[in-house]
């Protein structure tokens, strides 16, 4: 009878004793107080807006239309003083209709804010009010000009024209360190065209995927949590920058040793822990 | 403001201009060179920016390849000094990447400039500085490291020539290095790019906990799948050779997990990359099953949602009998539910009968198993494999059933003893009964049991002998019904003949003749034989030679018999005639049992011995059915003839005997001019062949000549080695007729 393959789990069961090395403990629970969705306990001790003084990494935030995730994110980073620029992958930029089958569809990289704010407005300013669509639209219009496309983003191409937007100053070469995309799929759409693009400027780039989903609240909570993440990434990278110096990295020890890119997956993995609830992804591409 | 802080803000704003407008940029490097190059002693602030600046410059869109080739020239002697002299990791980093844009441009100039020694010089020791980072540098700059190494593959491996007018345009690929070149030797660029290629494999399929490199070396592989498709299927192979969930098999620390997805999903973004870009791709097939592959190992590994509970520890059988009864648990198997006997009397089988199910207490064994030694095997295992607790309580129900019905039995004994005792004085007639005592329970249950056998028995008629049982006699055929079911014999035979010969062809078997067995396997032939020889011997010795004088008695049946053999011969004429050329031969077979037959039955007769052999047939007695037979299938088959029927010659020879008859139909058909040669073929054939008809061949072929004048020139051939007195005789007649002028009549 122990010869039944189907009891096999049954006598590991009942024998646990005889499995050759014992797993490893489970990874402990964060405690309770760090996973507040309000982001209010996240790193409490770090400051929320970089110095300009130090050195910064350039970010991208990424989501289907570039109107809510990425948006909120961009604001959020940007008001951190952190160099942001934004983009969405989809084909045309979807926003809610008076139905689900009547979405409001725009041309990417010509069709402004405003003048998605103005149309819809006019539409149907009691429902456009009440969905929070009027509302988004107005901030965004306050951050940039309109929607861009990540497919038709020529990195390296230098941005001088976007100089008004928020968080513009550093991204003025057209290029960035760190692109956080907010969906799996967008996160696909990404390395896919990077892949397209050929990386041609020889230059690393970490993509970020941070799973939000499509609502006013998730971009909120979202967006903190991309700010969380930006600031980590570039504490790191401003540490690396402090190991200058005679002998440099060779001099250092342990951790210290390490440089920014190396210690990515930790980052990640630690922020992770913090926002159980936004699965992360991530990968090295290039420009 | 310090001079380093002052500084870089001025070349901050020199690099504002370029990024302004890039055509700035060949006028603001050799600017900016000087203060961020080799003899600067330039700060370390200064010489990040200026890697930075190097770095951003050649990746820059904004100004044509052709201008950064000129301007690469220059930097290379600041980025040698950067690589071997800085100690920056970001530096360093910048430097590799600055190396990386600049490789192609440098390459493509010492193609146009074979003697350049000087430049390449440089390039080379960056080249091999950098290649010396990539395996003990800190992972930053390694990925740099991996993404100077493609750009080195890609250049140094051929690629295709777009348009061969206008070099600029193209590529920059091994294509367009000269075999000859005396500083890039093709050979040793290709070897060295396919050595390096190995190289950023390698990493993939190495250690997996460093997915920095890992990703970086996936996500710089797709640009080489895409541009180089001499070396895309080995990258493909071995990306499919990869395994992205390698790292699955050590402990799940959050870190892993977050490698494991990222890895796995960046192998997934190329791969579906490369379908994407070749839709057609032969690898396809097989990136297809490994996305898949991949998608079920990756839910092997995270998924726990999906997958069903654990087991439960205790065993849930026994304890609820809603869950379905698991293998192997030690359930105490409940009570079966037996069905009560029914009252009154039981049989054995009934007392034996636990199951409900009519299908199963129906079963006949012996009718399933016909073969007992099949049953004796199963019976075996079977009676091993019994549940003991099961077969326990079998026995318990039907000891308990027993117990009962010897119970009930008593229990009725009673109460007939307490009815008759109370009946005792009113029915009189239980007295017939006097001497009933209860029996005790064994006896009646045997009683009981044993009764209905008994009664079937005693209803049996005791064994008698059976009269003897004869079928009624069928009343004797009529003439019209024998002929009527003869023909019907007969047709059925030709029947067999036509379908054998269809179904077998003609198959190159030694031929028994006479001696054959006339059946011994299923073809013509044989039916043939079968037939012949039903014609011919089945009715020996009923058709006398004295025809018609024997007795009235026999006339009947000896009547029916001869028709009937008429009619066999009439059905195989007919038969051959339905295609006589191909049925040639089942016609010899015929006509030589005809003949055997004959000559048996002459013998039998007496006294003509077989002095008669061929030739003088007179001997051969005209009643025979031989000769009979051969002319009238002579005579059916002669119209059909045509000169070229060599069958005919065959026919003619194979028949065993011929007479004067016979060969007169020859001369018969000489008279159609078209058959003179076959005819006289057959005579002479036959002359040759058969010598015993020499004569009367010789006799016809003379009367031919005589009569036939057409036949004269072949059958003058003949006469002159046969009898040529004959032709003498004629040419003397011929003399005398041409002497009287009657010169018309010549041979054709």
């Amino acid at each position: 009878m122990t010869g039944d393959p189907r009891l096999k789990s049954r006598a590991q069961q009942q024998k646990p004793v005889a499995v050759p090395p014992p797993p490893p403990p489970p990874p402990m629970e964060p405690p309770a107080s760090t996973m507040g969705m309000d982001g209010a306990s996240d790193a409490p001790d770090r400051q929320s807006v970089v110095d300009d003084s130090k050195f910064k990494l350039k970010f991208c935030t990424v989501c289907a239309s570039n109107q809510n995730r990425s948006m909120e994110a961009h604001l959020q980073l940007a008001s951190a003083h952190l160099p942001t620029v934004s983009f969405g992958t989809g084909s045309l930029v979807r926003l809610p209709g008076p139905t689900i089958n009547q979405p409001n569809v725009y041309h990417f990289n010509s069709t402004t804010y405003r003048a998605i704010h103005n149309e819809l407005a006019q539409q149907n300013t009691q429902l456009y009010t009440q969905n929070g669509l009027l509302n988004m639209l107005s901030r965004n219009l306050s951050i940039k000009g309109y929607p861009e496309r990540f497919q038709d983003w020529i990195p390296g191409k230098p941005r001088l024209d976007h100089a008004e937007d928020q968080g513009a100053q550093g991204t003025e070469a057209g290029v960035v360190d760190v692109v956080i995309t907010c969906e799996e799929r967008c996160f696909d759409a990404v390395l896919d065209d990077l892949h397209n693009k050929g990386g041609k400027l020889n230059r690393p780039v970490h993509v970020f995927n941070v799973d939000i989903r499509d609502n006013h609240e998730e971009a909120l909570v979202g967006g903190k949590a991309i700010l969380d993440l930006a600031l980590s990434l570039n504490e790191a990278a401003g540490k690396e920058r402090e190991l200058h110096g005679d002998g440099g990295w060779q001099s250092g020890g342990g951790a210290a040793r390490e440089g920014f890119d190396e210690k990515v997956p930790e980052i990640l993995a630690a922020w992770q822990e913090r926002w159980p609830n936004l699965p992360a992804l991530w990968s090295l591409s290039w420009f | 403001m310090n001079p380093a802080a002052q500084t870089l803000g001025q070349l901050e704003s020199a690099r504002s201009l370029a990024l302004g407008d890039g055509r700035y940029y060949p006028t603001i490097i050799p600017g900016v060179l000087p203060i961020i190059g080799p003899n600067s002693n330039a700060s370390l602030e200064i010489r990040r920016w200026g890697a930075d600046f190097l770095a951003e410059t050649f990746a820059s869109p904004a100004w044509p390849s052709d201008a950064k080739e000129s301007c690469a020239l220059t930097v290379l002697p600041t980025l040698k000094e950067y690589l071997t002299t800085v100690d920056d990791i970001n530096v360093i980093k910048s430097a590799v990447q600055t190396a990386a844009s600049v490789y192609p441009l440098v390459y493509r100039h010492i193609v146009a400039d074979p003697h350049d020694t000087q430049n390449w010089q440089h390039m080379l020791a960056i080249k091999s500085n950098v290649l010396r980072r990539m395996d003990a540098a800190p992972p930053g700059v390694r990925i740099c490291c991996v993404k100077f190494v493609q750009q080195v593959i890609l250049v140094q491996t051929p690629g295709m020539i777009a348009d061969p007018r206008r070099p600029g345009q193209n590529d920059i690929s091994l294509a367009l290095v000269p075999r000859d070149h005396p500083l890039i030797p093709y050979a040793n660029l290709e070897a060295e790019a396919s050595g390096l290629l190995d190289r950023l494999l390698d990493i993939i399929h190495g250690d997996h906990s460093d997915a920095l490199l890992v990703t970086a070396t996936l996500n710089g592989l797709g640009m080489l799948i895409q541009r180089r498709p001499s070396i895309a299927n080995k990258i493909l192979s071995s990306v499919l050779n990869f395994n992205a969930l390698k790292l699955a098999n050590s402990p799940l620390t959050p870190k892993t997990k977050v490698l494991i997805r990222s890895i796995e999903r960046t192998t997934k973004a190329l791969l579906a990359n490369v379908m994407k870009r070749n839709p057609d791709g032969p690898l396809n097939i097989r990136i297809d099953q490994y996305l898949q592959r991949m998608q079920r190992m990756r839910l092997d590994v995270f998924d726990e949602s999906s997958r069903k509970r654990p087991a439960p520890a205790e065993p849930t059988d026994g304890l609820d009998a809603a869950k379905r009864q698991r293998l192997g648990a030690n359930v105490p198997s409940p009570a079966p539910s037996v069905p009560p006997l029914p009252s009154g009397p039981v049989s054995y089988r009934e007392l034996l009968l636990l199951t409900p199910d009519p299908g199963a207490a129906n079963l006949d064994v012996q009718q399933m198993f016909p073969d007992s030694n099949v049953l004796l095997r199963l019976i075996v295992p079977i009676l091993q494999s019994i549940d003991e607790v099961k077969l326990g309580n079998a026995i318990n129900v039907v000891r308990s059933r027993y117990l009962d019905l010897q119970s009930r039995a008593t229990a009725q004994a009673a109460a007939v003893s307490t009815s008759m005792a109370m009946s005792d004085g009113i029915d009189d007639e239980e007295e017939y009964e006097p001497d009933f005592e209860p029996e005790d329970a064994e006896q009646m249950v045997n009683r009981l049991d044993s009764a209905p056998p008994d009664d079937t028995v005693a209803e049996r008629i005791p064994d008698s002998h059976l009269a003897p049982y004869k079928l009624p006699e069928a009343p004797p055929l009529t003439a019209e019904e024998i002929q009527k079911y003869g023909d019907m014999t007969v047709q059925r035979l030709v029947g067999m003949l036509s379908a054998a010969d269809e179904a077998t062809p003609k198959s190159k078997t030694t031929k028994g003749g006479f001696n054959r067995l006339a059946a011994s396997n299923f073809d013509r032939d044989s039916w043939v034989t079968i037939l012949a020889r039903l014609a011919t011997r089945a009715s020996v010795g009923l058709e006398d030679p004295e025809e018609g004088i024997k007795s009235e008695y026999n006339g009947v049946t000896k009547k029916g018999s001869f028709a009937l053999s008429d009619r066999v011969r009439e059905a195989l004429h007919s038969y051959i005639m339905y295609d006589w050329r191909r049925r040639i031969d089942a016609a010899i077979i015929w006509l030589n049992e005809e003949w055997l037959n004959d000559r048996i039955q002459s013998e039998g007769v007496g006294v003509n011995g077989n002095a008669a052999m061929n030739g003088h047939g007179n001997n051969v007695p005209s009643k025979g059915h031989y000769f009979r037979s051969v002319l009238k299938l002579l005579d059916s088959i002669l119209p059909f003839v045509e000169g070229t029927d060599k069958i005919l010659v065959r026919f003619m020879s194979e028949i065993a005997e011929v007479n004067g008859d016979v060969l007169r139909r020859m001369k018969k058909m000489a008279e159609d001019p078209e058959r003179i040669d076959l005819a006289v073929m057959v005579l002479q054939y036959l002359h040759l062949l058969k010598p015993p008809a020499r004569d009367i061949c010789v006799e016809v072929l003379t009367d031919m000549w005589h009569t036939n004048d057409r036949a004269k020139p072949s059958a003058r051939k003949l006469l002159s080695k046969w009898r040529p007195e004959i032709l003498e005789q004629e040419e003397s007649n011929m003399k005398t007729e041409s002497a009287n002028g009657a010169l018309e009549v010549k041979p054709a």
